[in-house]
């Protein structure tokens, strides 16, 4: 690995680092219990090496299905393992699409009230 | 669930640097051939005169982005919250290195 990577690579560990933190005081505050400075290392290292898993089965997925592009699909697919899990993916996805639709009602406010007022009547 | 102000969460411009450095994008022909020779005949490839170099260009859409940064935040807390029920299960009023090591392996199964 050249040098400009290996400093790329420890400027996003570090930010990692920051928000892992942030989450675990947030956490430790909910239980009334603090966590160990290894600990928070040891998650920020294992947060980022998991972040290598999903990357490699995002391009694996993307790369199956013919695309040069990763959409929330292959995110889906990534989170199949829980049910749970792919469960709140899903909702958190179908929120973020019903956000899209709601900003571009906004923007074309007359013509699509007029269009579901058509279909209203038919 | 009290929140502080801000939802604390991963930036968007973190995750999808993140997940654009682990892409394996480039890999020289000899490489490709010896670990996937399938690969070496798609339409990945761009050809130059030193030899071949395979660039996939590959780019997350906004809305991956996103939502990767969810799994990570959830994958954090999940981490956190299950250490905390094992130091608790343990009686220490700190969450130590070995409450982490006792749940990794099912937390990494899980996911």
């Amino acid at each position: 690995m050249s040098v400009g990577e290996e400093e790329t690579r420890q400027r996003l560990k570090a930010a990692v680092h920051f928000t892992v933190g942030r989450l675990c005081q947030k956490v430790a505050e909910e239980h009334h219990r603090g966590f160990s400075r290894q600990v928070i290392a040891a998650l920020t290292e294992t947060t980022f090496r998991q972040c290598d898993i999903f990357a490699k089965d995002l391009e694996a997925f993307a790369r199956h299905a013919k695309r040069s592009t990763v959409t929330a699909e292959d995110v889906k697919l990534v989170a199949r393992r829980s049910t749970a899990l792919f469960i709140y993916i899903q909702n958190k996805c179908d929120e973020l699409n019903q956000e899209q639709n709601d900003s571009k009602k906004k923007s074309t406010g007359k013509r699509k009230s007029r269009d579901t007022e058509e279909e209203s009547r038919e | 669930m009290a929140e502080q102000g801000a939802e604390i969460c991963f930036k968007k411009d973190t995750v999808s640097k993140l997940l654009s450095s682990f892409f394996k994008e480039e890999k020289t022909r000899g490489e490709l051939n010896k670990h996937c020779p399938d690969l070496a005949s798609n339409h990945w490839k761009s050809g130059d005169s030193e030899g071949l170099t395979v660039l996939s260009h590959l780019i997350v859409s906004g809305d991956a982005v996103l939502l990767m940064a969810e799994m990570l935040k959830i994958f954090v807390e999940e981490a956190a919250a299950r250490s905390q029920k094992q130091a608790k299960s343990e009686d220490y009023d700190q969450v130590e290195i070995e409450h982490f090591e006792k749940i990794l392996p099912q937390l990494l199964l899980d996911f």
